[in-house]
């Protein structure tokens, strides 16, 4: 196992080459740059100019790449041009924010994607399969902005429950995050539980069928513990497989999810970034995110081989 | 406004104040003290270094920090602010600025003329605005509390310059003047002083106890005037979601809000726990052409486009009907505001326009008019400008693209656009010359032929710029302001109000150009 | 056409024609996406009003009988402008199929076949998927500025490694099988044996991911628009409905509410018509997600 996560680490190392180069190259063509955004609308070509100068733009491209690769090297992301900090601060700053949020959006995903998915395969082919299998469709086809959009005029305008917007570290406040991260929690979550629920239903009917589910259900078993015991453990395969994924959707409906509900997590921090041309933000968060997904990668395959050893671990052959 | 054509006008006399006759020894008194009040800006706040951000939502929040020597009052005058008296010598090239006593910086230091200068020193380094310190020969101080600038040529309009606050000189402490630009520290004079900032999120204002008033004057006035911070803290927090930030504002979340669409105007009128308030003359909605890419090179072309247009379907569509045609650059009641060439305005005249297109030889070329979608009133201007063209027989097409590639483009006149857009507040605000100079060499916006503009054009600017009398200048401005219409420089479609709103427990928020917490309260 | 279905399903078509329409997910699924495509094919029959037609003084009409689904803020239909702004949802997810297929199958077969690439090209696609799919085709749109084929080449370069490793996954079991080491036993060339034998023998979970690519486009394409970097405005997607009507959502929701409504209907018909495909051609493929 560890000769393999090893060998798994050395493997990131020429994708984030590549993931650097790429996120490198974006900026280079992106048109528009961070002193025009700084500018604003009633700036003049002077101002402009100015704002140029002061940020350091001025200088020739591959000077700038050079002294990129350079820090980079030393472990430096270097700093944000509109934000005025460190970018690896930055992110520092705005990771728990997603963190916490994912981790609410993926527990809210492995209650209800699994319960549907569980009971909608002990039921299978009666109405309560039927509308979970509707309701987990529905969920994978909604957009998120849009259920966010109508849940915040439901919810915060028309009930008054929830507050519109914002953000509260649970550290500091437990109500305060359940208030305010639901929301957005349930609107990322959404399509995550319908995919969930999908994938549980058909790899638990897959294993109920097998013989030694039968054999549990003979031997008199309660039913539950033949569900959660003997079917759930080896649907949980796939089913961990797919959760690896979901972290990954879950940061790409971070952007939109956190603009909307006015959340300082790395999904607006990046998905701004690119807005205002930030390069070194850009730059530096692709990379963190980019490296940190490849992490939670062969995190879920060592689980993967962990629930069924009989599975050789390099999927990619 | 007389006041100042006193000081201005009449420069030979040597000494001269230009404070108000000071009304109360007290200066502003709160009626009420403490709490937090929070405030939803509608844009990021691109970080707060007064000198290198030109953007609005830096001075949002940080000139409620920072002091200046000289700003403009609530009517777009100079007033002095943390200089006692200003003199200037019978020539007009010595300005001698007496600094007010026992000033504190947040960090608890005493203000001096070492500090003032230090402040000059960096704007003129990488102060965005720095060529208002071009006419500036030297600067120096002779004690503690003097500060003294020498010009190199009389300049009537220097205080006008000087005070004008797109990008304000505020004054911080000598020891942060080396800062680099975007890297000052937050320590200026001003009621507020900074407790935390989280971009993307929100900023944290204080009272600064140590605060020194400004006793000449009882109340505020522009960013100046008698200020105090009567609440403990202000949290600003940056909601970029128009809707959610009208929704926080009745669930009452926050105390008020930077922005209130005009389709939820009515909803919140209708609201008794809310009060709107409004600034009439806020931003113009305007447009230009580039004269370097055809066929809006050719000036027939831009006086058959100028002919074709219906303003009031532009600032209807624009601005969901809150708006006022505006004849010309400047507001009524504005010391340079004339109505010349207001016929070329609004004509509504499509078949002008196609007798103009004729004579011009045009031939269904594009016209490229380039917007984006981050400014809906940008990019319904430009639909229904689109539109009216079309209806006289021009061949309109509409680039959208985000609005940093957009204003780069914009820059440069090769790139094939026709039309940009763009919503003037400070370069209207900030009086004539200012406005005039977004058309005068050497960076007009609408990109002549080798940047080299009109010459009687130029002539005009000029005087407007340099003649002693304000009426020889008046006359020069309506002189420029023809022929930029009748050449079509820039198109000023009209004049839109801003409409900000506060629950009604809060006292004394008064909307100008800039959000400013100092003098408000809130009732328990 | 005709040669493709029988590759589909080679052995018996009409039986698996009668299969998949037996179906009660795909019989679902291609009623709703029929409904949908004639809706915007015929939208000038349909609608009675231009979609950019303004009547400013009309403006934030509710819902009625003369206005369908209402009036934006600029007077303009709300029903044309959803039935023509499906044009462009549809078209853009259509070529992001198209360019799956093409760019897909090539990399996935060229990876699954001849080992020396295989390598290469996954640590490549490794990276691009490394990207979290929304930001990378933000990057992308950024550069290339708004226009359709922006939101097109975006979003195909965000599916395309994930096609071509489902492609590879089913090429790395067909060439093992039998009937393929026979043919190359008897001589046939690389090429032959990789366009006769093998690709025809993954078409059903090409055909299963490319309908779930369609669904994918359709609600990426609104995010993309709904950031202000899909297509421009002037023939409005459904995403861009949805961002200009976000600001009014208090005071006029059915301009935020029908045009996601219409995304759902889409986006679940086609998913549906991806799982009867799916139930049907290929029953063993249940966990290839995204």
């Amino acid at each position: 196992m560890l000769a393999f996560a090893i060998r798994r680490l050395l493997h990131t190392i020429p994708i984030l080459a590549i993931v650097s180069l790429i996120a490198f190259g974006m900026i280079k063509l992106v048109p528009g740059d961070p002193a025009v955004v700084m500018g604003g609308t009633n700036a003049t070509a002077a101002e402009i100019d100015q704002i140029r100068r002061n940020l350091g733009l001025d200088q020739p491209f591959h000077v700038q790449l050079g002294a990129f690769y350079w820090n980079l090297l030393q472990g430096d992301l270097g700093n944000s041009l509109l934000l005025n900090v460190p970018v690896t601060s930055a992110i520092i700053e705005r990771l728990p924010a997603t963190l916490w949020l994912s981790a609410y959006a993926m527990l809210l995903t492995l209650i209800f994607g699994l319960a549907t998915g569980i009971i909608a395969a002990l039921r299978h082919n009666t109405w309560v399969d039927q509308a979970a299998t509707t309701l987990a469709l529905i969920g994978v086809s909604l957009p998120n902005f849009w259920l966010g959009l109508v849940m915040i005029v439901v919810f915060s305008v028309h009930l008054g429950w929830l507050p519109t917007s914002g953000f509260v570290d649970p550290a500091e406040n437990v109500i305060g995050f359940l208030r305010t991260a639901t929301m957005p929690a349930a609107a990322l979550a959404m399509l995550q539980i319908g995919l969930l629920a999908r994938i549980t239903r058909s790899a638990m009917l897959e294993v109920l069928r097998q013989d030694y589910v039968r054999t549990a259900r003979a031997k008199g078993l309660p039913e539950w513990v033949v569900v959660m015991k003997h079917a759930l453990a080896n649907a949980m395969i796939p089913i961990v497989t797919v959760v690896g994924l979901i972290f990954s959707v879950l940061i790409s409906g971070s952007i939109v999810i956190e603009t909307i509900f006015t959340i300082p997590g790395m999904g607006a921090l990046l998905g701004n970034a690119i807005l205002r041309r930030d390069y070194p933000m850009i730059q530096g968060g692709l990379l963190f995110v980019a490296a940190a997904l490849m992490l939670l990668n062969l995190l879920a395959d060592m689980l993967y081989a962990y629930f069924d050893p009989r599975v050789q671990v390099d999927r990619d052959g | 406004m007389k006041l100042r054509q006193s000081i201005l006008a009449a420069t030979a006399l040597t000494a001269v104040a230009l404070a108000a006759t000071p009304s109360n020894a007290q200066g502003f008194q709160c009626p009420r003290t403490g709490g937090d009040l929070i405030f939803a800006l509608e844009s990021q706040v691109p970080g707060l270094d007064q000198h290198a951000s030109n953007s609005s939502a830096t001075r949002n929040v940080a000139m409620n920090m920072f002091e200046t020597l000289v700003t403009r009052d609530e009517n777009m005058n100079p007033i002095l602010e943390l200089a006692e008296t200003l003199e200037t010598s019978a020539d007009g090239l010595t300005y001698t600025f007496r600094l007010r006593q026992g000033i504190k910086f947040h960090n608890g230091k005493t203000m001096s003329s070492a500090d003032v200068a230090a402040s000059f020193d960096r704007y003129k380094r990488l102060g965005i605005d720095r060529s208002i310190l071009d006419p500036v020969d030297s600067w120096s101080t002779p004690d503690a509390n003097t500060f003294v600038m020498k010009l190199k040529a009389r300049q009537p309009l220097f205080l006008e310059a000087l005070s004008s606050f797109t990008v304000p000189i505020v004054i911080i402490p000598s020891e942060n003047a080396g800062a680099a630009a975007g890297q000052l520290p937050t320590v200026g004079t001003g009621p507020f002083r900074l407790d935390e900032f989280r971009a993307d999120s929100h900023v944290r204002l204080r009272r600064f106890d140590d605060y020194r008033p400004d006793t000449r004057h009882a109340t505020m006035s522009g960013f100046a005037g008698g200020k105090r911070a009567c609440v403990d803290t202000v949290t600003l927090r940056m909601m970029t979601e128009p809707a959610a930030r009208t929704a926080a504002l009745e669930v009452n979340e926050i105390h008020g809000v930077e922005d209130v669409p005009a389709a939820s105007q009515k909803r919140l009128a209708d609201n008794r726990a809310i009060k709107l308030a409004r600034l009439e003359t806020f931003w113009m909605n305007v447009t230009y052409p580039n004269w370097s890419a055809p066929p809006t090179d050719n000036p027939k072309v831009r006086q058959a486009i100028l002919a074709a247009m219906n303003f009031d379907e532009i600032m209807e569509a624009a601005t969901e009907g809150q708006y006022k045609l505006n004849p010309g650059f400047q507001y009524p009641g504005m010391q340079y505001f004339t109505d010349a060439g207001k016929e070329l305005l609004n004509q509504k005249n499509p078949a002008k326009a196609r007798q103009l297109l004729q004579e011009a030889g045009y031939k269904g070329e594009k016209v490229v008019l380039l917007t984006n979608r981050q400014f809906p009133v940008m990019y319904n201007t430009s639909l229904v400008m689109a539109e009216q063209l079309k209806a006289a027989g021009i061949n309109a097409e509409l680039e959208v693209l985000d609005w940093p590639a957009a204003l780069q483009k914009s820059q440069r006149e090769t790139q094939g656009w026709n039309f940009f857009y763009t919503g003037w507040i400070t370069v209207i605000a900030l009086g004539g010359p200012q406005t005039l100079r977004q058309m005068a060499e050497p960076n007009p916006v609408y990109k002549p032929k080798d940047n080299k503009v009109d010459p009687a054009y130029m002539a005009a600017f000029n005087e407007v710029n340099t003649a002693p009398e304000l009426a020889q200048r008046q006359a020069a401005f309506a002189r420029a302001q023809r022929i930029a219409l009748d050449q079509v420089m820039a198109v000023p479609f009209g004049v839109a109000p801003k409409t900000q709103a506060v629950r009604a427990n809060v006292e004394n928020y008064v909307p100008y150009f800039n959000t400013r917490f100092s003098n408000v309260w809130i009732r328990p | 056409m005709a040669d493709l279905a029988l590759t589909l399903f080679p052995a018996n078509a009409r039986r698996t024609g009668r299969k998949l329409l037996r179906n009660r997910a795909f019989v679902a699924g291609a009623f709703l996406v029929t409904l949908v495509f004639l809706a915007i094919v015929l939208a000038p029959l349909i609608a009675q009003y231009e979609p950019n037609r303004m009547q400013i003084r009309m403006r934030f009409r509710p819902p009625s009988s003369e206005f369908w689904f209402g009036t934006d803020n600029l007077g303009r239909d709300m029903f044309a402008r959803v039935l023509y702004g499906g044009r462009l949802s549809i078209e853009i997810g259509f070529w992001v199929v198209m360019l799956n297929a093409v760019f897909g199958v090539t990399l996935g077969a060229l990876a699954g076949y001849f080992r020396a690439l295989d390598n290469p090209l996954m640590r490549l696609s490794d990276a691009l998927m490394a990207f979290p799919s929304v930001l990378l085709a933000i990057g992308i749109a950024a550069i290339l500025g708004p226009s359709t084929s922006t939101a097109v080449i975006a979003l195909a370069v965000v599916y395309i490694p994930r096609t071509a490793r489902i492609l590879r996954a089913s090429v790395l079991v067909v060439r093992e099988l039998d009937y393929v080491h026979a043919s190359r036993a008897a001589g046939a060339g690389d090429w032959h044996i990789l366009w006769r034998h093998i690709l025809p023998n993954c078409m059903a979970p090409l055909l299963v991911q490319l309908s779930f690519v369609f669904a994918y486009a359709v609600l990426s394409e609104a995010v993309l628009s709904f950031l202000g970097l899909g297509a421009p405005p002037t023939v409005p997607s459904w995403g861009i409905l949805i961002s200009e009507g976000r600001s009014y959502i208090r005071e006029a929701w059915w301009l935020t509410v029908v045009p996601g409504i219409a995304i759902a209907v889409t986006v679940l018909g086609l998913n549906l018509l991806g799982d009867g495909l799916r139930d049907v051609l290929d029953p063993r493929m249940k966990i290839q997600q995204e």
